[in-house]
């Protein structure tokens, strides 16, 4: 309690007692504060590493968000992954360089056996692939990989106390793995779950050899297997314990040096890496844009990768232009800096370059003077992505007035959202499946979704019609009004983000919608309300991104299965049984032609009962240095960095001459 | 003082009580289920409320021996606030983004306090004058553009175009040398509303007789001003200063995020944003604490620096 009375009534009121405060204030106490500061500054964990080689090949990546694990059966987002990939590695990976998307062994010794009624996959795994080196292990030398590595992987996943993220995937796939799951639950804590408790669907026949027993057909999971249950060993999992995020230790080329959350990690090449080597096949156009070059070469090509988290464009930009970042994916607002006007990029003229889906090109005429006398290169690619507008179909409203749906699909100005927000990148979505999948229908321009507002305009007038009749049937006769007079209610869209650009965008939405008859009302939500509110079935229509874990469009398809419901990834709640038959149907497939056709089907259906309207496929369009050799975008797999190589000169000299233009 | 000192302490287990009953009850009201999150994307109702059982929260709130509640409250006494979302120790995230975020914060502290407290005395001594009247407009301009101009401009200019600081974070050099430029950016962005704040307070003490008296005794400028008009202004300058010093614990988001510090601004927001209960819990706790540890250590001074104020 203050009082302000100036009655003297303890020792803190002497005059003596409060001068000596003063002086002892006076004299010590800025001192005091400074010292704190500058100690504070200079010993906070950071500074030059006096041992570093100023020779060593050095890989300076970027990640645009922060990761928060490194724990391989844990990760959920891509960044995770990019970083995790470089350490750990899984049976299969793609091919680097062919196109289609071709998967091949990487830890596995060849691809597996498949049992005649495909339930059963014999999997070879390497002789002579050893864990980095790590205290977990006996004298610290890292073991020998055995097939056993991978069972632990997988029932980690499935062990309730470890609450993997990432179990769906396996959920009621492998015999038994769901029975080990029942059995983790009655466990007291994670150290009472026995892992040597026999799973009837994952055997180990010998130290080499994995044997993984399906419940029903899978095809998928040999996708699966080139991103999920990479090797881990269990020492390093008991000896760290909850801190195994943090203390990655896997086969992988590279090693984890420091990971300061939050502002970078530091890889390190491992130094007992096997003999690992670059491919001598790839398409014509690799040869000649020298990708090739390097074939047959033992991986990895540099000593240490550094991945920094810089979440701004700006500075992002500014490390790139200065040569302290090697790629970029070209900000929005730098578009124009980096891309000559005189270019055209659209979708269409991009598709001219490519002799696949994935697009390509090793552009340098595209790019303005500026980037080309810096030696920047500028490469494309297609992501396995589609944005678009889903409905909820349980909402009174949307759910039973398809020509609302349809009128708002119609209504989107799709090709100028591209122009606006993306720089006329992206591609138009006629439908869920992007072109970057073997199973996307060239026809769909034709027969898909589409930007039309006079028939918007005409289908908002049917939808009043319906949704006058609907509210006609609700209401007593004397207050019944007349079915065409039935005014849509303001809609609501649920916007993932809280930022000026989902701003931005939804209020493009909202005009368009304006534009065809129709109010909206606008709703920005982070992502974790988003996510909930979409799964509890609170939104009305909400604005979303979905990318695909791997090359078969099922990935997309299983948005639309009955069974997948809401909290499930079906956040349409959207039920039919034709599209159900089909889908369960063809996901049981071996890809083949017979197959795609049943999914570009199901994809009809979904476009016909419009349970979503699909706005855009995203491009990447990214810029390299010249230094950074052997780069070749790949839409699925993550561990590049044993691929590209580093030309220190060129890198040198690119610093020189950017200190030239000071 | 002892006694006021002990009752003061006494008081903090209330409010503090209260802070965790608050953001307890706030986290359950508020919509977005944790277990969802941890699940992951694709995760069936099944498996979602296995997670909620395994995290303990499907068990009652209050009324139980076993209750969510006496759980929070026992666990955020023994400073144990878990494992964050991300399954890092809460405690240790904040122990490791406590130093880059002090480094920032502290230095960006002290400057604006030096700085305007020293130039608010000289501005309010020549109170009228155009050096007057070009600071308050110089102030008022500093307050008008938004902090995000202050670090783009200073992002591209000082660090960019001239090569005088880093961009960015750069691992392999000093701390020092990259918080430079934050710091830089920090002071001259918060200098404007901290001017103004203290050359109202020393135009209010300016007014005051003693300071007529004290300089018809014939004292210098100096003493005047740094003797008799700082020291009874020190009442509002510890308030604000220890109503400040809280807040540098949470670090500055938007300068950490431009230049890459590895600090705890980011910490409450992404918390927020992802719903973890942990870390807004832990950081919320701790915050409260140390609140009404400065409110005390605000009163103390206030005795210390005013032979007036008395505390019983």
């Amino acid at each position: 309690m203050t009082s302000h009375e100036g009655r003297p009534s303890s020792i803190f009121h002497r005059p003596s007692f409060c001068r000596g405060i003063h002086k002892a204030i006076k004299d010590y106490a800025l001192k005091f504060v400074v010292l704190i500061s500058i100690s504070v500054i200079l010993f906070t964990g950071c500074g030059a590493d006096p041992n570093r080689d100023p020779n060593e090949l050095v890989i300076h990546s970027v990640l645009p968000a922060k990761i928060g694990t490194l724990d391989p059966g844990n990760w959920e987002s891509i960044y995770e992954h990019i970083v995790l990939a470089q350490i750990f590695e899984p049976l299969y990976e793609y091919h680097y360089l062919k196109r289609p998307y071709e998967v091949v062994p990487l830890l596995a010794d060849g691809m597996p056996q498949v049992s005649d009624d495909i339930l059963t996959y014999t999997i070879k795994i390497k002789n002579g692939v050893y864990f980095h080196d790590d205290p977990c292990f006996q004298d610290g030398k890292g073991r020998e990989l055995k097939a056993s590595d991978f069972i632990y992987s997988l029932k980690r996943i499935a062990d309730i106390k470890n609450c993997s993220k990432n179990w769906w995937i396996f959920e009621d796939k492998i015999v038994g793995l769901d029975e080990f799951r029942e059995y983790t639950k009655t466990c007291q804590s994670e150290e009472d779950v026995d892992y040597c408790r026999p799973v009837e669907g994952l055997q180990i026949p010998d130290d080499y050899t994995l044997v993984i027993k399906l419940k029903k057909p899978w095809p998928q999971l040999i996708y699966v297997l080139t991103y999920q249950a990479v090797a881990l060993s269990k020492e390093a999992v008991d000896y760290y314990g909850q801190d195994v995020i943090s203390h990655p230790v896997g086969t992988g080329p590279f090693m984890l040096k420091t990971w300061h959350r939050g502002s970078y990690i530091d890889l390190v090449r491992n130094p007992n890496f096997r003999k690992d080597y670059y491919p001598t096949q790839g398409q014509q156009q690799d040869a000649e844009q020298g990708l090739l070059d390097d074939a047959g070469k033992t991986m990895p090509f540099v000593d240490r990768v550094i991945f920094r988290i810089i979440e701004e464009d700006q500075p992002r930009w500014f490390l790139f232009l200065r040569g302290q970042i090697d790629n970029i994916i070209i900000p929005k607002d730098n578009f124009g800096q980096a891309i000559a006007a005189s270019m055209d990029l659209t979708p269409l003229e991009i598709t001219r370059h490519g002799t696949d889906p994935l697009i390509l090109g090793d552009f340098l005429m595209g790019l303005t003077p500026a980037m080309t006398k810096r030696n920047i290169r500028f490469n494309t690619y297609r992501q396995p992505s589609t944005l678009y507008i889903g409905f909820n179909l349980e909402d009174k409203i949307l759910g039973a007035n398809k020509p609302l749906r349809e009128a708002i699909s119609l209504a989107l100005d799709r090709a100028k959202y591209i122009e606006l927000f993306w720089n006329s990148r992206d591609e138009i979505a006629h439908g869920l499946i992007p072109p970057v999948m073997n199973s996307y229908n060239p026809d769909i321009k034709k027969t898909g979704q589409r930007y039309d507002p006079e028939k918007a305009k005409q289908l908002v007038r049917q939808a009043q019609k319906i949704y006058g009749l609907r509210q006609g049937l609700r209401l007593s006769s004397a207050e019944r009004p007349q079915p065409s007079r039935g005014k849509i209610p303001t809609l609501k869209l649920s916007m993932a983000g809280t930022d000026i650009m989902a701003r931005q965008i939804g209020q493009f939405w909202q005009r368009c919608l304006k534009d065809a008859g129709l109010d909206v009302e606008l709703e920005y939500l982070d992502l974790a309300t988003f996510l909930n509110k979409i799964r509890t079935k609170s939104a009305q229509m909400f604005y979303c991104l979905w990318t695909a874990d791997y090359p078969d469009a099922e990935s997309f398809l299983k948005l639309f299965y009955s069974k997948n419901i809401s909290p499930g990834v079906n956040s349409f709640n959207y039920r039919s049984s034709e599209f159900d038959k089909l889908y369960e149907k063809a996901s049981c497939m071996p890809d083949c032609p017979a197959r795609v056709e049943l999914y570009r089907q199901a994809e009809q259906i979904i476009i016909r009962d419009c349970p979503a309207a699909f706005i855009n496929h995203p491009v990447a369009y990214m810029l390299y240095h010249d230094w950074l050799g052997n780069y070749k975008p790949h839409a699925f797999q993550f561990g590049l960095v044993k691929y590209h190589k580093i030309d220190k000169r060129k890198r040198d000299a690119y610093k020189e001459l950017v200190k030239k233009t000071k | 003082m002892t006694t006021y000192i002990i009752r003061r302490l006494l008081y903090t287990i209330p409010i503090v009580f209260g802070v965790l009953l608050l953001t307890f009850v706030l986290f359950k009201v508020v919509p977005g289920d944790p277990a969802i999150q941890i699940a992951g994307k694709g995760a069936s109702p099944q498996v979602i409320e296995e997670v909620r059982e395994e995290y303990g929260m499907n068990k009652p709130l209050f009324f139980s021996r076993d209750s969510q509640f006496l759980n929070h409250v026992k666990n955020a006494l023994i400073f144990d606030f878990g494992r964050a979302l991300d399954r890092e120790r809460v405690i240790d995230k904040i122990k490791r983004g406590l130093g880059p975020s002090l480094a920032i914060t502290i230095p960006m502290f002290l400057g604006i306090l030096i700085i305007s407290v020293s130039m608010s005395l000289f501005i309010a001594f020549a109170h009228g004058t155009v050096r007057d009247v070009l600071v308050v407009v110089i102030c008022v301009a500093g307050m008008s553009i938004p902090y995000l101009s202050f670090i783009l401009f200073g992002q591209y200019f000082l660090a960019y175009k001239w090569w005088i600081f880093p961009v960015f974070f750069e691992p392999d050099l000093p701390l020092y040398k990259c918080v430079a430029l934050p710091v830089l950016i920090g002071i001259a962005a918060g200098l404007g509303a901290n001017l103004r704040f203290y050359r109202t307070v020393m135009l209010d003490e300016m007014r005051n007789d003693y300071v007529r008296t004290a300089f018809a005794k014939g004292l210098s400028t100096k003493r005047v001003l740094f003797k008799h008009v700082l020291k009874n202004a020190m009442v509002p300058i510890i308030t604000r200063v220890t109503l400040t010093i809280p807040y540098l614990f949470l670090g500055s988001l938007l300068l950490e995020r431009f230049f890459g510090i590895p600090g705890l601004g980011y910490l409450m927001v992404e918390a927020t944003s992802s719903r973890d209960y942990f870390v807004i819990n832990a950081v919320t706790y701790i915050s409260a604490i140390l609140f009404v540890l400065f409110n005390l250590l605000a009163d103390i001074c206030y005795a210390l620096v005013d032979p007036r104020v008395s505390l019983e």
